[in-house]
């Protein structure tokens, strides 16, 4: 059977090749023709990119004001920022909402690394997995339904990812006293000072809290961290160096905020035992 | 010597054959060159089989443009105390708003890297819809999967370099993302760092695999990815009535009925 295929596959090229040889068109002047243009399309697009990025960004000159496509550059990096909001660039969006599927801590090295690792190994497998002769389209049905699953999922988590709501600090502020409130931490100044860094620090671009922010990167909902009693000693270690704590967390370290700031946001968390 | 003198047309030909039968004698490449330009390729190639050396092109763009840049980039997140501005921050923002041009050469590098992206994915697109990664182009379709990954890295390692907040956290998160990769993730994210976290020396280990590593694999790969091509051809489209691989046309005035070759024509019509 194999054998077959192998003799079927050897004659198909033997033929190939000959029909070229016989009826082919040399590459030069016509498929360079069709090259040539093709390449100039692109430079074309990319110029005419550039272009519509420069010019469409209000101001002329020193502005990280958006235009069309987006920013010319944004704030200068930051380490000891206390609002940021983590965002790839677009080919990397479907990568990005993945993350949002999947929940800390059990599934989501799943997102991570798993769906990448395995659709990577498909990807290099695809001639190895198909190995009939077969090209017309429709002798192929699975070739077919997996091109057009891997075009829907890719276009729905790209837009998915490029809509993903932002969490704004200024807006989350107001916020602060509504938490409060719920979690019954009014009466204490450090954990309050804590939930408004909390508001403006990024937190709830990753983390969901009282329902508020957007869930990112499998980031847990933290109403109910302090329900845990980790201990502010703990949230602190946590907060300096995420992942020497929880191997295989992507949270970024927040020790730039100073031990001050981590105290207050140790407090706030383990105050927040859950909606009374 | 009593040779005849030359007339012009021959002087002027002696002059542009000369020197390339002096290289080709030394080197094969005039023949290469030849070979390569009057190849045989399937009668029925069209714009289909465009999307690869598009593909090419944006990837010399973004060569060209990233040589162009680093000329005036300067991979140092060190704060200039004079400015309060990181100095590779501030010369992103000379590049883009001082250098003649270099909002052109910034904004092609900028968006060629995603048009670059995108016509991976179509080409690669295109040749699974010919199964032209079929027997025995099978090692040219990994090499392109190969390729595909070379250039979401340099997408990732691009994207740090204007180190403004965007490109900082994104970069912070996706380092430890890698770094949550059972076995290999824990190095793989030391050695993007250049340590345990984001430091100083994180920038300039980011621009070296930026611009000297990855582009270096992307030639590499690129070059054999042609030979491949050149060596086993260009795929018809699979619906084309004279696909190459389907044995001699039939002659049209005997309208399909006296077909020549030693296939039969039923088992011509499964054998593409």
């Amino acid at each position: 059977m194999a054998t077959d295929r192998v003799v079927e596959r050897r004659r198909i090229f033997k033929q190939y090749k000959e029909d070229v040889k016989e009826r082919g068109k040399p590459f030069y002047p016509f498929a360079m023709f069709h090259d040539t243009v093709m390449s100039l399309v692109v430079v074309i697009v990319i110029i005419g990119l550039a272009i519509v990025w420069k010019y469409t960004t209000p101001g002329n000159h020193h502005t990280t004001a958006a235009g069309w496509l987006g920013k010319l550059y944004d704030e200068p990096a930051d380490p000891g920022t206390i609002s940021f909001v983590p965002r790839p660039d677009w080919y990397f969006y479907f990568l990005f909402y993945l993350l949002r599927i999947f929940k800390w801590p059990s599934t989501v090295i799943l997102g991570t690394i798993g769906i990448p690792t395995i659709c990577l190994l498909l990807l290099l497998a695809v001639p190895f997995l198909d190995v009939r002769s077969e090209r017309r389209l429709l002798h192929r049905p699975v070739a077919i339904v997996a091109s057009v699953l891997v075009i829907i999922s890719m276009g729905v988590l790209t837009y998915k990812g490029a809509t993903a709501k932002e969490a704004l600090g200024t807006e989350l502020l107001a916020d602060v006293p509504h938490w409060a409130e719920k979690q019954g931490f009014s009466n204490n100044p450090e954990a309050v000072a804590g939930a408004k860094l909390f508001a403006v620090a990024g937190c709830l671009n990753c983390h969901t809290y009282l329902g508020t922010g957007s869930h990112n990167l499998g980031a847990p909902d933290l109403s109910a961290e302090g329900a845990k009693n980790k201990g502010i000693e703990f949230q602190i270690s946590h907060l300096k160096c995420p992942a020497c704590v929880n191997p295989g967390s992507p949270m970024p370290s927040f020790a730039g905020l100073g031990d001050a700031n981590l105290h207050k946001l140790a407090t706030f968390l383990e105050a927040s035992k859950g909606p009374k | 010597m009593a040779t005849k003198p030359m007339t012009r047309s021959e002087q002027l030909q002696q002059t542009i054959v000369y020197p390339l039968d002096w290289l080709e004698e030394r080197s094969g490449l005039v023949g290469g060159v030849k070979y390569f330009l009057f190849r045989k390729v399937p009668g029925d190639t069209d714009w289909w089989q465009t999307l690869g050396s598009a593909t090419l092109t944006a990837f010399l763009v973004q060569a060209l443009t990233g040589v162009i840049l680093a000329m005036y980039y300067k991979p140092d997140p060190t704060v200039n105390p004079r400015t309060n501005l990181p100095v590779a921050y501030q010369s992103m923002q000379h590049i883009t708003n001082d250098v003649f041009a270099g909002w052109l050469v910034r904004g092609m590098h900028r968006w060629g890297a995603s048009v670059f992206i995108i016509l991976m994915f179509m080409h690669m697109g295109r040749v699974f819809l010919f199964g032209a990664y079929k027997y025995p182009r099978e090692l040219n379709w990994i090499l392109g999967v190969l390729l595909l990954a070379s250039g979401l890295a340099e997408g990732f390692t691009g994207y740090l370099l204007p180190w403004d907040q965007t490109s900082y956290w994104a970069t912070v998160v996706g380092v430890n993302i890698n770094g949550t990769a059972p076995f290999l993730g824990p190095f793989l994210a030391q050695f993007l760092n250049g340590g345990t976290a984001i430091n100083a020396d994180t920038l300039s280990r980011f621009y070296s695999i930026h611009m000297l590593l990855i582009p270096g694999a992307i030639f590499a790969l690129i070059g054999l990815h042609l030979y491949l091509v050149i060596r086993l051809g260009v795929t018809s489209p699979p619906w084309s009535k004279e696909a190459a691989g389907t044995g001699p046309l039939a002659p049209p005035e005997t309208n399909g009925a006296g077909r020549v070759g030693l296939v039969s024509p039923s088992a011509r019509r499964s054998a593409r």
